[in-house]
């Protein structure tokens, strides 16, 4: 059990990070407990039970939430810094050790600024909404808090709080707004977020407790703690269950075509918009962060889970008929993306990993509100059951493909530039051996070529072609309205901007990430230091030929 | 003085803010702009208008010897990683500005007469100005990545385009597999500019070249896997320069309007492959095998087109297998590292097949008066003959196309590929041979071209031929939207004056690289032009020149005999004796059945047994064991009211694990 025991923390404190900067406003507090607060006024609101009131009321809450995040984003953060930002500090329960710290790092102000933008725009596509409207929109409130809480909170016990206090909301909308199965897909989503979140509460209680004395969850004294290495493997592989499921990764993803499936266009954009960022969030603050030895074990694992992701749910989407369920496959292919560049130590494909999440954030929201949009007007999901609609609704489809061009990674969009990045630093990447890296970019790359074939013929089959006679009899086929055009512009302003220029977003987190690439890179170096040849290249070269097979006859030489 | 050079980065800006502009008041004034028609026009023709005009300029401070200049930005940056955009101009980045501009221009004018009733007029400008835009955007992007973005952009823009009659299942089936298959390329692509950057750290053509010799020199780089790299990234050109066996997406594209089959997939876009490989000359010249791998498939994909067109019915589906052979003419040429003769074969085909094109679309546009708008009608040359005499602009012009592809002298395209012939038969003579053939067969099947649309007597009045011919396409003849018949005419002035102008180079370019005095290679490289001049002796050329001119004459007389003087009789000459090869031939290859077959059927039944492992076996599993552990059918009902429960068993169980783990732990030893 001596490996339980700690290992000196790690030389430089710099490379900690642990310069803290505290906030001169409460930015963080406000944006999570003023919607909270708004959130909980929601039934005093004169409305007449058609939800035109309480529309307006929430959409206000949603956007003076938006400009809060931003007005923390431009008077209290500075992206030069890597350290925590904004920081703010209260005792809340000290005999359990739980303190109220929230702050801001690279790695989480942009997904703060993310989760109040599209919820924003969540509330602005609920405009339809007429059944319980009161209770949707304090959902939906509550939902902004706990989500900008589990981006912003410092402390592991209130993560957890905060990321269980997010589930019921979900649960509810999906219960009762969902589709004819929502029932089933609520009850399994439940059982899937709620039963691997255990191991959040796990993994958090041991780190708290770790090393005896008064329990302390802070990050920052996790991070200070030194655990032994077989520890921090126990505790990965419990936070990578919890944040797997999330992500999610194959094969633990079978609530998310469900709950997607069923979720109505507001509640889909907030699952892929957000949900599923929180994954990837936790699996670089926790696993990435806190639990460096371990990550530089797992992190082979993680690259070789995406590169399942990626290539599988492309191919599960491509041949759904469900048009729901294709694009949350699609969405999980996305996230393969993601995992590969958590697993890269290098600042390029970690930067990446970050990147995609936003875009596919601004972009999966964009393509589950246009199915949404669809659907309102279609009454079926079932693509056999479309075709033609282009003739009658154009700026739909005008809408429709320049959104899934942003999806299938087009130049000048957000979702090409992040992937291009978890490329080169995959490429770039000396951690691993000549061999895995061709491997695992042949794969990936495989998913450049997939994309395209689910995505365009889904376009195909909805739009193009002669018109489906039935379709156009039995329903009303109106053109995109001006509220719809304006929610998709909205989407496209940051997809086209980071796609064009993407340091307006890299530059907020680069330092951040940098700081965590090098704490990565030094415990790799650590890891290595015993064994005079590298363990990750030996681990590698076993987990190469596990899928040796696979490759694709272009990638071998030809002579 | 500033130079024009200086601004060249506003050469692609123009047309992209024409476009946007356009763009944007499509999405939110669908119905005004629509209507739009004239101004749009004239706006977009004045944006891409100011971009031609400073694209000559750059190209006659080229000409009278100003250097290249690059200027680059950091687009993005991570780490120690930085990437630069930018543009370069050099000769013969110049050179393509001022071919693209040019055709573009026309095509667009060609189009005021061409879409003139189309319900997506203003769409189809916006769509051009921005193809234009992308285009101009890859001649001068100055690194791998730059041109892979514009690479995709431009690939876009011919899946819009090609997808434009959006209505049409043709259509629709085309836009989706010229994208997917140039994805298969851009895969490669991809793939080797990731790998080049790994093994260089650069990603501009010199710096890629110098580091990948001195990676080689010191080791570091394995040479099989530098040229497995450059291998892949020609996987990209192969796509989008329609080579064997990715060129199966060419000849569907024409399902696009005909201006767009002119300038998108004869002209400028399909040449983008060619105009990477001579970017990318110093990388190749290193490696002598790439270079007869290139010159293999180029030659594969000349023969191959040649012999598809030979038996095509379709007019435009002929021009465009003419159009994969003579790029295969091109990357011939690339590979047996004569890249001047490639561009020069680029140029003066940009020229020629553009107006082939526009002659096309311009028959097609008559055509569509008598039999409709059904392509299958309206394209056929069984429903051709006799156009010469109501439309003798188009068939003049035509004729003059088919003269200078057919490389009879002084005509551009004499010149050109005779070039390519010659490099060919002294590096590789039997490619040459290959190529050689091909000559006569372009000669012949254009020279069928011809007589089979202009000469003869008019067939499109034929009903029953009408009939039959959508019979064999499974298709009937909508009785409802009967077209009215009109007679046949000749097009209005904007479309015919694009075809005059473009007859012009058409005949005369090709006296630029006359190899005595070779103006064009002077510009790109004056030391290689000197030393042509230098090495050019009457005695080697003339052989060459008269041989392939006289296989030429033997195709044409060919032509002329079966098609026009009706003394040969094909059918029973060649058909009869021997089938197979004819059925190949209609068949192209059977390369579209192998496509279909393992490619397509291949993948969808591949990811329909992916989603049923993950509908049974991953997601049953779930369901299996909530089942199991429940034991009763009511499933996951259970969980609904006792969820509460279930959790507070699960936490509390977890509690006692950890009480387990502390108790395990004890005191940690400090």
């Amino acid at each position: 059990m001596l490996e339980f025991a700690l290992s000196a923390p790690l030389e430089s404190i710099e490379l900690v990070g642990a310069r803290e900067v505290s906030a001169d406003f409460p930015w963080l507090s406000l944006s999570i407990l003023f919607p909270l607060f708004a959130a909980f006024l929601v039934p005093f609101i004169p409305d007449e039970g058609e939800g035109k009131q309480v529309r307006w009321y929430a959409l206000v809450i949603a956007l003076i939430t938006f400009l809060i995040t931003v007005g923390a984003y431009l008077k209290g953060y500075d992206p030069s810094i890597n350290g925590l930002q904004l920081s703010e500090r209260a005792d809340w329960v000290p005999d359990l050790g739980l303190k109220w710290a929230v702050g801001a790092d690279g790695l989480s102000m942009p997904l703060i600024l993310l989760t109040s933008f599209i919820t924003a725009l969540a509330v602005l596509a609920a405009w339809p909404v007429t059944f319980k409207p009161k209770l949707f929109f304090f959902l939906i409130l509550a939902m902004d808090g706990g989500q900008i809480a589990v981006f912003a909170v410092q402390d592991m016990l209130l993560f957890f709080l905060a990321w269980e206090l997010e589930l019921l909301p979900v649960y509810l909308l999906l219960a009762i707004w969902g589709g004819k199965k929502r029932q089933y897909a609520a009850t399994k989503f439940i059982i899937y977020t709620a039963g691997s979140s255990l191991f959040i509460l796990l993994a958090a209680l041991a780190m708290g407790f770790f090393g005896g004395g008064a329990p302390n969850f802070e990050y920052i004294n996790i991070a200070e703690k030194g655990f032994g290495t077989s520890f921090q493997l126990l505790c990965y592989a419990g936070l990578l269950i919890a944040f797997g499921v999330k992500l999610p990764i194959v094969p633990l993803h079978t609530w998310l075509p469900d709950a997607h499936g069923e979720a109505t266009a507001p509640v889909h954009m907030l699952l892929a918009g957000i949900l599923l960022k929180m994954g990837g969030y936790a699996l670089l603050r926790f696993n990435a962060q806190l639990l460096p030895e371990a990550h530089a074990q797992f992190a082979p694992l993680l690259i070789i889970l995406g590169v399942v992701n990626i290539i599988y749910a492309a191919l599960t989407s491509f041949a759904q008929r469900n048009l729901k369920r294709k694009i949350a496959y699609s969405s999980i292919s996305h996230m393969g993306f993601v995992l590969i560049g958590i697993g890269s130590f290098s600042s390029l494909g970690t930067s990446g990993a970050m990147l995609q999440m936003i875009s596919h954030g601004l972009i999966g929201a964009s393509l589950f509100f246009l199915v949404g949009a669809t659907y309102d007007r279609t009454h079926t999901l079932q693509l056999e059951e479309m075709g033609g609609v282009g003739q009658r609704m154009r700026i739909m489809f005008a809408l429709w493909t320049v959104c899934c061009l942003a999806s299938l990674a087009l130049p000048g969009m957000s979702g090409f530039v992040s992937e291009l990045m978890v490329f080169t630093g995959l490429v770039t990447d000396e951690a691993y051996t000549l061999t895995f890296r061709i491997v695992i970019a042949g794969l990936a790359a495989v998913g450049v070529i997939l994309t395209p074939i689910y995505l365009l013929s889904m376009l195909r089959e909805i739009f193009f072609g002669k018109e489906n006679a039935k379709l156009v009899s039995e329903t009303k086929l109106i053109d995109a309205e001006p509220r719809e055009i304006y929610i998709i512009s909205c989407l496209l302003v940051p997809i086209i901007g980071i796609g064009l220029y993407p340091r307006l977003m890299t530059d907020s987190y680069t330092a951040s990430i940098e700081a965590l690439v090098k704490r990565n890179l030094a415990s790799v170096e650590r890891l290595n230091k015993p064994i005079k040849n590298s363990v990750i290249q030996t681990t590698n070269i076993t987990e190469t030929r596990l899928i040796a097979p696979f490759i694709p006859a272009s990638i071998e030489p030809s002579n | 003085m500033q130079s024009a050079a200086d601004i060249a980065w506003l050469i692609p800006v123009f047309p992209l803010l024409g476009a946007v502009i356009t763009g944007l008041g499509l999405i939110s004034f669908n119905r005004t702009v629509n209507r739009l028609k004239k101004p749009v026009a004239i706006f977009l023709l004045t944006s891409l208008g100011i971009s031609a005009v400073i694209s000559y300029a750059v190209l006659l401070e080229q000409i009278a010897g100003n250097p290249p200049i690059e200027k680059l930005f950091v687009w993005a940056s991570a780490g120690s990683f930085i990437l630069p955009m930018g543009f370069i101009i050099d000769p013969l980045g110049a050179v393509m500005l001022a071919l693209v501009t040019t055709i573009a221009l026309l095509v667009m004018v060609y189009s005021h007469g061409y879409m003139a009733h189309d319900k997506g007029y203003v769409r189809f400008f916006t769509y051009l100005a921005l193809f234009s835009s992308s285009m101009l955007g890859l001649i001068i992007s100055p690194n791998l990545l730059e041109i892979y973005v514009f690479w995709e952009l431009v690939g876009m823009c011919s899946y819009l385009l090609v997808g434009f009659w959006y209505n049409r299942e043709g259509a629709a089936h085309a836009a989706q597999k010229a994208f997917i298959v140039n994805r298969v390329g851009d895969f490669g692509l991809l793939l080797g500019i990731l790998g080049l950057f790994w093994a260089t750290g650069s990603f501009d053509f010199q710096g890629i070249a110098i580091g990948l010799e001195d990676s080689i020199s010191q080791g570091s780089v394995p040479e099989w896997a530098a040229l497995t790299l450059c291998l892949l990234v020609f996987m990209g050109p192969m796509a989008k320069s329609a080579q064997f066996p990715l060129h199966v997406w060419l000849p569907d594209a024409m399902e696009g309007p005909t201006p767009i089959s002119a300038l998108i997939h004869a002209a400028t876009m399909v040449a983008a492959g060619v105009f990477l490989v001579a970017r990318l000359e110093p990388l190749y010249t290193q490696f002598p095998f790439v270079g007869l791998v290139i010159a293999i498939v180029g030659t594969i994909t000349c023969f191959l087109g040649a012999s598809i067109a030979l038996t095509q019915m379709d007019l435009k589906k002929g021009l465009a297998y003419s159009t994969v052979s003579q790029l295969g003419y091109m990357m011939l040429a690339m590979g047996c590292g004569a890249p001047i003769a490639g561009m020069f074969h680029l140029v003066t085909h940009a020229f020629f097949k553009a107006m082939l094109f526009l002659c096309s679309g311009s028959v097609i546009h008559a055509m569509e008066d008598v039999v409709g708008h059904e392509p299958i009608l309206a394209q056929d040359m069984r429903l051709m003959g006799g156009l010469r005499k109501k439309m003798p602009i188009t068939s003049t012009t035509f004729l003059i196309g088919c003269i200078a592809i057919s490389g009879i002298p002084p005509l551009a395209g004499f010149w050109s590929k005779d070039e390519i012939l010659g490099e060919a038969f002294s590096t590789f003579p039997l490619l040459w041979g290959i190529g050689f053939l091909t000559a006569g067969m372009t000669a012949f099947y254009m020279f069928r071209l011809y007589f089979l649309t202009f000469e003869g007597s008019f067939r499109g009045e034929d009903k029953n031929l009408q009939k039959q011919l959508m019979t064999v396409a499974n298709q009937e003849i909508d009785e409802e939207h009967q077209h009215e018949a009109k007679p046949l005419h000749e097009s209005a002035w904007p479309m015919t004056i694009p075809l005059i102008v473009l007859a012009i180079p058409s005949v005369l370019i090709g006296l630029l690289g006359a190899p005595w005095n070779s103006q064009f290679a002077s510009l790109l490289n004056p030391e290689e032009a000197i030393a042509m001049s230098e090495k050019f002796s009457w005695g080697e050329f003339l052989p060459l020149a008269g041989a392939s001119v006289a296989i030429s004459t033997a195709g044409i007389s060919l032509a002329v005999l079966a098609y026009a003087l009706k003394k040969l009789d094909l059918k029973t000459l060649v058909v009869d004796r021997v089938p197979q090869i004819n059925t190949l031939l209609v068949k192209k290859w059977y390369l579209d059945e192998i496509n279909e077959k393992i490619f397509v059927q291949g993948s969808r039944k591949l990811a329909k047994q992916v989603l049923e492992v993950d509908a049974k076996v991953v997601d049953g599993v779930v369901n299996l064991t909530g089942l199991l552990t429940l034991g009763s059918g009511e499933g996951l009902k259970y969980f609904e009211t006792g969820r509460a429960q279930f959790y507070a068993l699960i936490v509390f169980g977890g509690v006692i694990g950890l009480v387990v783990l502390f108790g395990v732990l004890g005191t940690p030893p400090n």
